[in-house]
This record gives structure tokens, sequence and C-alpha cells, in this order.
């Protein structure tokens, strides 16, 4: 912050004194400097990393609780959690919940909560189906898309150095910004890429649990045939990428690791036995 | 147990639904590369989809029955736009979004991206996601209840 302080200072006195010669500063090599330490400083790590996510969590939380069906809770992180042991973040405090809204969609949240709503889970056939889901989901907290898009955002959409300050301060008024901003987020979406990028690394984390691996391919077969009109899928089609390119997209590139793990359980009966009773 | 039974056929009766062909593609006696041609079926052939097994769909045709390459399929119909088709639909899901909370809160609840910019933190709900949480070694002994082999694959380049 002193640093900036020092630079607006100088900039202004340069302009005062530019009409009389030219400063002989750099100012271009100041501002990579001044950013360079930005950044230092702002480098968000696990702990903070898992700390954001909960408060970003109790938010969405707050926008739809979780189903009163203990079980059914308790299976879904049962099938996240076997997933997730098997990537490279085996040990972030993973929790998956699903939230009671007829809205059809899941949400990553930074550190490792996962949600996955009623309405998506209903439309579901069999446990490699949930598995693709869950494997998108975990896919984006391994890459770090929404903790990344966080960061991004709230350096030039929040005035001056909120995320700074949010992460020395856990009580403060920066915090309660930066985790609205985060939540706001899930009603915007990431980039094209992040999700194309998830559904890839999903195919591949549901086919390492053991899964078939096309749960993924056919939840998405099952988007693609319901009215996108439907108002339950309103959000999730505006904050991603349509389901017939995902599909091309997975077609195209993940044909060989498909058809390799295709084979493997889906189910069906357990998933059934869980979830619908 | 008889009805149990029944339940649990109802997905896959229930899976059965209208779909088009994307692009041309052979239907095959069984779901294998290897398995004989029944007949190839021309870009936007309206077909049933069945069941499904791995990467392999179970159709139904005006030419028979026989399995296709499941991501030659678009599900949905031939037609890609229902324009109107839904007004009663769409109206009744907003009904429901709007009352779907289950509990009496403050405030109006939803997923829609106004909901979720302006939700307000639940403590109480956060504690109870923690509780349900499995550790390493209970995803472990469900993953071989359900006959669950891990396996090596590496991420797409």
């Amino acid at each position: 912050m002193r640093v900036l302080v020092i630079l607006a200072l100088l900039v202004a006195a340069g302009g005062a004194h530019a009409q009389f010669r030219m400063p002989n500063i750099d100012i271009n090599r100041m501002v990579d400097t001044v950013k360079n330490v930005g950044k230092a400083v702002k480098e968000i790590d696990e702990p903070e990393e898992i700390a954001i996510g909960k408060d970003v969590a109790s938010r969405l939380l707050g926008a739809a609780p979780l189903v009163a069906n203990p079980g059914m809770q308790r299976y879904v992180n049962n099938v996240g959690r076997w997933l997730a042991v098997q990537t490279e973040r085996p040990d972030l405090p993973w929790q998956f919940g699903v939230l009671d809204s007829s809205n059809v969609n899941a949400f990553a949240v930074p550190g490792g909560t996962i949600f996955i709503t009623r309405g998506l889970l209903e439309r579901m056939r069999s446990e490699a189906e949930l598995a693709g889901v869950l494997g998108h989901e975990i896919g984006h907290v391994l890459r770090k898309h929404h903790l990344k898009a966080i960061q991004k955002g709230a350096q030039s959409a929040l005035a001056g150095d909120v995320l700074g300050h949010a992460l020395r301060d856990r009580a403060g008024p920066a915090r309660d910004k930066l985790i609205a901003f985060g939540t706001e987020m899930y009603s915007r979406g990431l980039d094209k890429s992040d999700e194309l990028e998830a559904d890839r690394l999903g195919v591949v984390i549901a086919a390492r649990g053991g899964y078939d691996a096309y749960g993924l391919p056919s939840v998405l077969q099952t988007l693609q045939a319901m009215n996108a009109q439907d108002s339950a899928l309103a959000l999730m089609f505006k904050t991603h990428p349509a389901p017939a390119e995902r599909l091309d997209s997975l077609s195209e590139k993940m044909q060989p690791v498909l058809d390799a793990y295709s084979s493997q359980p889906q189910l069906a009966e357990r998933f059934v036995r869980q979830i619908k009773k | 147990m008889r009805i149990l039974v029944l339940l649990l056929l109802l997905p896959l009766i229930a899976a059965a639904e209208p779909a088009s062909v994307i692009r041309e593609v052979e239907m095959k006696q069984a779901p294998a590369t290897d398995a004989a041609t029944l007949a190839t079926l021309p870009e936007n052939t309206a077909v049933d989809a069945l069941e499904r097994k791995g990467g392999w769909t179970r159709v139904k045709t005006s030419a028979g029955e026989g399995w296709v390459r499941m991501l030659s399929l678009r599900l949905g119909g031939a037609t890609t736009a229902k324009p109107g088709a839904s007004g009663l639909t769409q109206a009744f899901n907003v009904a429901r979004t709007g009352t779907s909370g289950t509990q009496t809160t403050t405030g109006v609840r939803g997923l829609d991206a106004d909901q979720i910019a302006n939700a307000q933190p639940n403590p109480a709900e956060l504690a109870k996601l923690e509780k349900f949480a499995a550790n390493r070694e209970a995803a472990a002994s469900f993953a071989t209840e359900g006959k669950l082999a891990p396996t090596s694959v590496a991420y797409p380049k």
C-alpha cells in the first residue's frame, strides 16, 4: 500500500514537471515493480483457499439449504471422497452437499467443497453418472479455477487492495466484500475453456475411481434432451457451454479414455437404492 | 418384494427417449465395434434410445433394434428447437422454484443468478455439511462394497 502511495506521488510530481522536462524515471518499470510486490503479497496459499471456500460455501448454503436426508448426504460424500482420493489433492477437507433446489446445477468451491442440486441428482440414473459430475467439480478445485477467477476479478473489479486487506483481516469489511464477490461469481460462471477442461478431468477421475467413464457424457446427453427454456436449467446453461459442444469436445479429445474404461461398473442399483427412496 | 424389483427397473424403462442420429452411424447387433452391422443409419434418423452400456446405446428404429455409438446420438428428438412447447412446464417450474424451500426462512432463497448474488451466510447449514463428510477409510470401504477397483489413468495433455 505504501509503495502505491509513493508511486502516486511520483506520478503526480512527474506530471507537474512534465511541461518543463520529461522526468528521468522509467514509469513502466516502476509500475511493474509495484505489480510484482502486490502479487507476492496476494498469492493465496492453501489454508487461505480453504478459509475463503468455507465462507463462500456458507453463502451458497444461504441461497439453498441441504436436503434433509442424512443417508443421501453421506452417500454422496462417500462417492466424492473416494474420487478425490484418486487425485493430487487427496487430503483437502473435501465435503459434498446436496442442495435442496429443483434447479439443475453443481458448484465447486475453492478448498474442496462441492455442491450438487437435488434437481440434478434426480435426473441421474447411476453412481457412474454421479461420479462423472463430481469428477468435473473436483477438477475445478484441483486446477483452482474459481480461486484464480476470484483473485483476478478482485484485483480488477474491487477498489483498492481489497484482496490484501481481506486476507489480512478475516473479520473486516474487505473480507465481506471479497466473499460476496466470490459468491456472486457463481451467478456469472467461468471461462468456457475451464469448463471443457473440467469435463476432461471429470472423465479421468471417474475412470480412476473404477467407474464406467461414460457417466459424465451420459448426464450431458440427459441435459441435452431437456428443454433449454426450462427455468430449472437457466443458470447452468448461462454459465456453461451447451451440452452439444461439451459432448463434441469430449468425443474429439477423450474417446480413447472413454472406451478404455467403458466396461467398469455403473452401479445403477446402489444409486437408485440410495437416492430414489 | 416384487414391487421393489419393479421400482428398481423403473429408471431403465424411463430411459427410453426420442433421439436422432447426428452423423451417419452403423447399427450393430451387440455393443462392440466388431459386432455384425445390422444397418447404416443416415444423419437425422429418428430413433428411440432404450438403454446405455458403456459407450453404446441400444436404439429402436423403423429398421429394427440394435446398438449405436452413444456419442453419435442427440437426445431429445430430431428438431433441435421446439419454441413454445413448454410454456406450461415453464410456468410450473417457476412456481415450484419459488416455494421449493422446505424450511420457512426469511427472504427469498433459491439458486437463480440473483438469489446467489444476494445470498447471506448460513453457518448452521455449514456445520451440518461438515458433519456429513467422509474420511478416506470410510470412502475406501464404500468403494470395496461396490466392487470399485481404482485404476491409474493419466490426465489428457
